[in-house]
């Protein structure tokens, strides 16, 4: 029996849209586009579910086709759903391995020097290329030698002086890679007259739904829904996140992918800058000092997705003398894990070659972007350092 | 988020009216659900074909007659002065991105159809076949329609039949022919598989263009003249055409296909381009699900992505099209304007909405339908009182039949740029 809710591959008038704009079908044949992995034969698969056609696992889920599509289909969640439901479920290390980065973080943060010399080191890649199908051309990012929560222990005291709250919602990246980023985090709130609360949150599910293991990221999604809502002191406190993709997963991926209820918190998360920005409108306007660097700003895809890129670009046009070029919007093409792997590595690299080109046809000081692994990604491939908007933000603060 | 102007719908109307708005220094934002029905058109800018069934000519002479008595006509509320403003805006503001439209001074020039018929228009992009070419034609003795093996959004053959039924080419012979292009077999993909885009994307690629330009010159050697589907790249199409001809020393030319459409394209992206090189904000993706109104102002509206966020501005522009792109909704006995609940020009009862017989010379009267507006573009709500800083333009208003007329992009510009200007002036005053 076919949900009625789950027919939005009905409404699709095979325009082909959505393939124009597909970055993968841009750059591979292998992949023979949204419309086709999508709506095309999710009829046949419904039918008969061994009428899956498996190239749909070129798809890197950065959801450029529903932003294109005039037809409202949820062609990349449509895709994402028949990945699990119809594959053929493979036991992989590496899948399992990469999409787990709240256990690879902890273990990464605790023997931090010591991960972070063996990933560089030429042999060892060569070692994960042959084995693991990691490509040895990838740059991996470096794990802290602290996690964040750690850090926040030692300023939770001071948070208490703030009568109003924030919840925020740091993610792994933040965790176990940067945690610089929740720091600046904390300080820009803290600026704003409010004191940051955490919760013991999870991994969102990204590189989970990402790599197929579909359970385990509902039993994330599930934690994460029940600890931020019991956290909210009240319907008006915000659960901001810094990360877009992790944003997009507690408000979209959630309901749409893993039919989770998410109702006691879709209308408290905000994407950080626009959590700042409602802030300034309401009066409450942070003091900011001149920073006089030319940025190139990129728009990650799932910040598109979203509708919230315009909130960044709003934001940083608020920093004194800061020069912001805005990039055409390209996929970097990275999407999370799928440039970490051999059979992706080499389509990941020509779908960011025209972003490369146009960041340094730019000539910035530095990019400026909201999404962890775009930063992975362009700081891989172009001679240009990547900077988080919040930091830039952090940094301005008088 | 605040902003001067909010324009909900990123089609020909409402990124005209976002690219006057932003050049006139207002903090301007776009909405947009999905693209626009550019990807879908001909690519050239139709500003009255037909009427009365005729073919027009002098669409400026015929501008007046419709205006003398049509008074609801968005052209009535243009005014043809405005009409030409905006015509000449639109022109310029293309080439500033390096589109180069094509004028037949104040008259319509013909474009072929990808069915080879010829249709009335008033701009084509310069590498679409025109009467500019048409008049180099007279002489010429043979064209050759070339298509690429396997595609099959472009049929040759069709458009060489019908092209030869037409009294203007009746000592001419017409060749469809076939070329084989190696580059789109390289990947093992079939090109039966391939859409124009796959095609205009191995003409973006450097390396290909004199390959190709080899092969049509091998199959259309003979040829005056030599027309093809127009898959000539989306953003590099000027290099591309030219070096196409000075290697084949052919005149190439360009007919639309079936969409995607490349030649639609390459205008969205002209126009988007510009209007981010003004300073606008472009949200893509997002739908605008409601509004709040009082005492007939629109105070803000909400997306589907923001249902608890209210986005404000000082003024509004709704250019979401007709019902194909979701400005308009029908449902079984009822149509309705789904954001602010507009007055809408309909007939109540269904079956008056279209006509039995789909290629009828009267049209269906659903085209006609749409949102009412005062002579400024402002509309009427539901209790008939105008809402004060709404504007509206392109295909959502009513009283014009786009397909009949022959004057979609026509009716999108005026409109688009009048509302723009509207709301300028407006905003100056206010200051």
């Amino acid at each position: 029996m076919i949900k009625l809710e789950n027919i939005s591959f009905d409404h699709c008038i095979k325009c082909t849209v959505c393939t124009i704009y597909c970055p993968v079908a841009r750059v591979t044949h292998l992949y023979p586009g949204p419309k086709q992995s999508g709506p095309d034969t999710e009829r046949l698969r419904i039918k008969n579910p061994e009428l899956l056609d498996v190239s749909l696992k070129y798809c890197s889920n950065c959801k450029r086709c529903e932003i294109a599509c005039p037809s409202d289909v949820k062609i990349a969640d449509i895709i994402q759903t028949a990945k699990w439901r119809y594959s053929k479920k493979e036991l992989r290390i590496r899948d399992f391995l990469l999409s787990r980065t709240d256990l690879m973080g902890t273990f990464g943060t605790l023997f931090s020097a010591i991960v972070n010399f063996f990933t560089h080191l030429g042999m060892v890649k060569y070692f994960l290329d042959v084995i693991f199908k990691i490509p040895s051309g990838r740059t991996f990012p470096n794990y802290a030698s602290g996690t964040f929560t750690k850090w926040f222990k030692s300023v939770r005291k001071y948070q208490d002086n703030y009568a109003d709250k924030v919840i925020y919602f740091h993610g792994c990246y933040v965790n176990y890679n940067y945690p610089q980023l929740g720091k600046d985090v904390v300080k820009v709130v803290n600026a704003l007259g409010k004191g940051v609360i955490i919760t013991k949150e999870k991994c969102c599910g990204v590189p989970l739904i990402a790599n197929g293991y579909i359970k385990k990221a509902q039993s994330h999604g599930r934690h994460n829904i029940k600890v931020l809502s019991s956290a909210l002191p009240d319907d008006k406190t915000k659960i901001v996140s810094a990360s877009s993709s992790c944003t997009l997963a507690l408000k979209h991926e959630y309901p749409n992918l893993l039919e989770l209820d998410n109702s006691p918190i879709i209308n408290n998360i905000t994407y950080i800058t626009q959590f700042i920005l409602e802030e300034f409108e309401k009066g409450n306007i942070l003091r900011l000092k001149p920073l006089s660097y030319t940025v190139a700003y990129h728009s990650p895809c799932h910040l598109e997705r979203m509708g919230s890129a315009a909130f960044t670009i709003e934001l940083l046009r608020k920093i004194p003398a800061l020069t912001v070029k805005i990039l055409h919007s390209e996929c970097c093409g990275i999407s999370g894990t799928y440039g970490f792997k051999n059979e992706y590595y080499g389509i990941s690299q020509s779908v960011g070659n025209e972003l490369f080109r146009i960041i340094d046809e730019a000539k910035p000081d530095f990019v400026v972007t909201d999404c962890e692994t775009c930063k992975w990604q362009i700081e891989m491939n172009t001679k240009y350092k990547v900077i988080h908007p919040i930091s830039l933000l952090a940094e301005a603060i008088e | 988020m605040r902003y001067d102007c909010i324009i909900i719908g990123a089609g020909v109307a409402g990124l005209t009216a976002g690219i006057r708005c932003a050049k006139e220094g207002l903090h301007t934002a776009i909405i947009s659900s999905g693209m626009s029905a550019l990807h879908f058109s001909s690519g050239s800018i139709d500003l009255l074909g037909y009427r009365d069934n005729a073919v027009v000519y002098k669409p400026f002479e015929a501008i007046d007659q419709l205006t003398g008595t049509i008074a609801q006509h968005p052209y009535t509320k243009c005014g043809k002065p405005l009409i030409i403003e905006a015509l000449l805006f639109f022109k310029q503001e293309c080439e500033q991105q390096g589109l180069f439209l094509f004028d037949n001074g104040n008259l319509n020039h013909f474009h072929v159809t990808t069915l080879g018929t010829l249709k009335p228009t008033y701009f084509s992009q310069r590498s679409v076949f025109n009467e500019d070419v048409y008049s180099r034609f007279k002489a010429m003795k043979k064209i050759v329609i070339i298509n690429f093996e396997g595609y099959r959004d472009f049929h040759p053959q069709l458009a060489a039949a019908q092209l030869s039924k037409h009294s203007l080419f009746a000592n001419c012979e017409i060749v469809a022919k076939q070329i084989e292009m190696p580059q789109l077999q390289d990947d093992g993909k079939y090109p039966h598989e391939f859409r124009s885009i796959d095609i205009a994307r191995i003409f973006e690629k450097e390396a290909n263009i004199e390959k190709i330009a080899d092969l049509i010159r091998l199959a259309a050697k003979d040829a005056d003249f030599v027309v093809m589907p127009a898959v000539m790249g989306i953003t590099n199409f000027n290099q591309i055409h030219n070096k196409l001809q000075s290697r084949t020393r052919l005149l190439v030319y360009e007919v639309p296909t079936l969409p995607p459409s490349i030649l639609g394209m390459r205008i969205d992206n002209a126009l988007k381009s510009r209007f981010a090189e003004l300073g606008g904000v472009y949200i893509a993706g997002d739908k605008v699900v409601r509004a709040d109104i009082t005492d007939d102002v629109v105070n803000a509206i909400y997306t589907n992505s923001h249902p608890e966020n209210p986005m404000e501005a000082q003024c509004y522009i709704l250019s979401t099209g007709s019902f194909f792109s979701g400005g308009l909704v029908s449902e079984f006995d009822n149509m309705y304007e789904p954001i602010f609940k507009l007055k809408l020009h309909h007939e109540p009862e269904r079956n008056k909405w279209y006509n039995q017989n789909f290629f009828h010379r009267d049209s269906h009267a659903f085209l006609q339908y749409g949102v009412l507006t005062d002579e400024s573009l402002r509309p009427y709500d539901s209790n008939n009182n105008i809402i004060q800083n709404l504007y509206c333009s392109g295909a959502i208003m009513a009283h014009y039949n786009p397909i009949k007329e022959g004057c979609g992009s026509g009716v999108a510009i005026s409109t688009g740029y009048k509302a723009a200007g509207q709301i300028i002036n407006l905003l100056k005053r206010m200051s």
